[in-house]
């Protein structure tokens, strides 16, 4: 009896579980029902215009110098998740650093003519190293050009220190130069930005800016001139920094052209994004500046699975450098993806990618 | 593991009364424990206790504000998951031996909880650093040991994380197979021996199952994490086509899932339905099934939540779109699973038990799953200021596992080890 018993109640309990388990979770994910469960994918794009042609220069993309100094300096910190502006960075001592520091830094210079005739001009990031980014900027005419307040754009890409730490280079020059920053900058990087050091980081700011900051919105396209627009992108990134932007230009002819400083967010992820946001987004013609792949010549299947799933999107040119890393370029050509290469000189190590002094133009 | 409270009315259903002995008790099963306090205050005590110890032990060993700073995030992780791999081992597999019956029974919990946590800690550390770092990593598989990839090129940080990747996996596929042997299978076919043989047999087969799982599982992982890809010691992931990355992440989120899907059955599901089995071996492989059918259930619901909440993954995301995230955070969803189950299986006595079987097993469900939302909503708040984590969902260098199974890893010390104390005591006869 009592078996009888409990045989019909296991049976009883296992089939209810089944049923209730199936029907709740496994069917619903089955390709059968998952189309409908799922809601159906909305596009919603913005028309930016156009310009008639793109000229994107590197300035500097050696942000550091040295892979293990700058990984011992996170792991001394307490690895990753360290607020960066409390990791005493290695500035000294290092052979293959510029003057014995590890600090470089990056920073993008882009010019796009409009359809009008007339050329804007845009400064992507500020570098790390100061005095490196300072003989960077006098050596590509940078320096002038903030002189003579023909800078039309300062875009900081993220908080990262080798992007926003030597804003001295762009503040010395002209320091009324209005800036855009992403949604997700903290308090630090404000009062950087007004003058404040932080001595255990190495990080001061003798030219407090004076112009007016833009904290540029993650909820929507910000468009910046007809053909040029900025994307925010919101996300948790290493050493406590929260949010990057970059650029979507559309060319005439050619199609979308999308500017990076490092790319956080994933170069899929954010062509998967202007697919759906920006008018043309279907047709991604080049890609250009770090696309933050292996940026220690670190690995992971992920970076293997990005590398795979490019060669589905079309791309014409991938003006890839700083951390995109040698890895991964390695990686992508060897998928025979349009890497374009570079001149290796001003420090930078190798000619398989768009190095320091390097031009991309579309 | 029936940590029963016997002030109050064990399940009264009908159903309980005709489920079959089991063939081997531990002795976590067979304990008797009082009430010093009446609920909530017991409850209550032992959950801002736990919490407690919880907080001074990731501040000291884990927060990168902290100490040790070892959660980078992998190097830390690593210790917890051994930690709680070893604790399964010393109060289920090994039933507290070389400790007597009655020096467990009569020994107050502020001496023995330090001493087995003590043991705890020391086995953890010889597995980790003679064990892997230096026996497996030098003889045999450099990339098990920290030092030994260092040696071979890999820059110090990476060396540390990608071995402690793989020592941790070892650790997290055990913990899902060890517990399935004395839950399911009540030691069957070696119940009648004693400890230490008992213990030693099942932890061999158990740890021969974890290999194989290992190497068909997560040893193609390293095929393609280093470079050039590895394709003369491990085979191409032969997931890729079906999940849509190369990572042995999809891998690591269902066997997570797995891993919950026993301690769930365990305490609020009190073994049910398989426990309803006759005989052995059939209600262990029943209960091994179910484990498994309740794991994939969970994998799918975690991962159809995600593409509803955010819409689905892309092939080379990266982030919240890394299909290899995705299934990483379904293991992660079903950790946050278990803590409001634990909290409620060892704080507040497994409450209900006054109504039938099914129905007190779905109040409980009930309360799980709305545990599960409120912890998760709370942990996105306040986990950057108190653990020193960063806002956002998929920050590539943090995962609540770590500090939610550290979390439990203390409630199974105090449980486990500490009776309970100062909430409950062991009932003397």
């Amino acid at each position: 009896m009592a078996e009888d018993f409990s045989r019909r109640s296991f049976i009883k309990g296992a089939s209810l579980g089944v049923a209730a388990g199936y029907f709740a979770a496994a069917g619903l994910s089955s390709t059968a029902l998952y189309k409908q469960v799922m809601p159906a994918e909305k596009l919603n794009q913005t028309d930016i215009g156009e310009i008639k042609a793109l000229r994107m220069k590197v300035i500097s993309e050696t942000s550091w110098y040295d892979n293990n100094v700058l990984l011992n300096d996170l792991k001394g910190a307490g690895g990753l998740l360290v607020n960066q502006y409390t990791i005493p960075w290695t500035t000294n001592g290092v052979k293959a650093g510029y003057n014995g520091s590890n600090s470089g830094g990056f920073a993008t210079y882009i010019e796009a003519d409009l359809m009008d005739g007339s050329t804007k001009r845009i400064l992507l990031d500020t570098g790390w190293n100061p005095a490196w980014m300072e003989k960077r900027f006098i050596e590509e005419g940078i320096a002038e050009k903030l002189a003579k307040k023909q800078i039309d754009y300062w875009i900081i890409s993220h908080e990262h220190f080798d992007h926003y730490w030597g804003l001295e280079a762009t503040l010395k020059y002209n320091p009324k130069q209005e800036v855009y920053v992403p949604k997700g900058f903290y308090t630090e990087g404000f009062d950087l930005l007004k003058g404040k050091a932080f001595p255990k980081a190495q990080v001061k700011n003798d030219y407090p800016h004076t112009g007016k900051v833009n904290v540029m919105d993650s909820s929507k396209v910000n468009p910046l001139f007809p053909g040029a627009a900025l994307m925010t992108f919101d996300m948790p990134i290493i050493c406590r920094v929260f949010g990057e932007q970059a650029f979507v230009f559309n060319v005439k002819d050619k199609g979308l052209v999308l500017v990076t400083g490092c790319c956080h967010m994933g170069i899929i992820t954010y062509m998967e994004t202007v697919r759906k946001k920006i008018k043309g987004g279907e047709k991604i013609y080049a890609v250009q500046g770090g696309l933050h792949i292996s940026p220690f010549e670190d690995w992971d299947p992920q970076y293997d699975d990005l590398i795979l799933a490019l060669n589905k999107y079309g791309i014409q040119k991938i003006g890839a450098n700083h951390c995109t890393g040698f890895i991964a370029v390695e990686k992508m050509i060897a998928a025979k993806l349009p890497v374009v290469t570079g001149t290796k000189r001003n420090m930078t190590k190798r000619d398989i990618y768009l190095g320091n002094g390097d031009t991309l133009a579309v | 593991m029936t940590t029963k409270t016997y002030d109050e009315p064990v399940a009264t259903s009908s159903e309980t009364e005709h489920h079959y002995e089991e063939l081997d008790k531990i002795w976590l099963e067979e304990r008797s424990l009082s009430n010093s306090f009446a609920q909530p205050l017991r409850g209550l005590l032992g959950f801002f206790l736990s919490f407690g110890f919880f907080m001074a032990l990731w501040y000291v060993t884990m927060d990168p504000r902290g100490i040790l700073q070892w959660y980078t995030p992998m190097y830390g992780y690593m210790y917890i998951r051994w930690l709680l791999i070893v604790a399964i081992w010393q109060a289920y597999i090994f039933n507290f031996w070389p400790f007597k019956q009655k020096w467990i029974e009569e020994t107050h919990p502020l001496v023995k909880g330090p001493i087995m946590i003590g043991i705890n800690w020391a086995i953890t550390g010889a597995i980790i650093w003679i064990g892997f770092f230096w026996l497996i990593g030098k003889f045999s598989i450099p990339y098990f040991s920290w030092p030994e990839l260092h040696k071979v090129g890999m820059t110090d940080f990476f060396a540390r994380e990608y071995a402690g990747l793989a020592v941790l996996m070892v650790a997290a596929i055990a913990s899902w197979l060890a517990p399935i042997w004395p839950m399911a299978f009540e030691n069957y076919p070696w119940h009648n021996l004693t400890q230490p043989a008992k213990g030693i047999t099942v932890l061999c087969i158990t740890s021969l199952l974890t290999i194989f799982v290992y190497f068909v599982f997560m040893h193609p992982h390293y095929m393609v994490l280093f470079y050039p890809w590895q394709k003369f010691v491990a085979a191409m992931p032969w997931w890729y086509e079906s999940a849509k990355t190369l990572s042995g992440n999809y891998n690591v989120g269902w066997i997570m899932c797995g891993t919950i899907a026993v301690w769930l059955i365990e305490t609020i599901w009190e073994r049910y339905p398989f426990r309803l089995i006759k005989s052995q071996p059939w209600r262990g492989l029943a209960g091994f099934v179910w484990v498994l059918f309740v794991a994939l259930i969970m994998f799918n619901t975690f991962n159809l939540m995600q593409d509803l909440a955010w819409g689905p993954a892309y092939e080379g995301g990266k982030r919240l779109y890394a299909p290899d995230w995705r299934y990483l955070h379904s293991g992660e969803l079903a950790v946050m699973m278990l803590l409001p189950a634990l909290v409620l299986y060892f704080y507040f006595d497994n409450w209900p038990k006054k109504f039938s079987t099914e129905v007190n097993l779905a109040i409980r469900t009930i309360i799980v799953v709305v545990g599960t939302f409120v912890f998760n909503y709370i942990y996105y708040q306040i986990s950057p200021p108190l653990l020193g984590t960063q806002p956002g969902y998929s920050h590539p260098q943090q995962f609540p596992m770590a500090p939610v199974i550290l979390w439990i890893v203390i409630m199974l010390y105090h449980n486990w080890f500490m009776d309970g104390w100062p909430g409950k005591r062991i009932k003397k006869d």
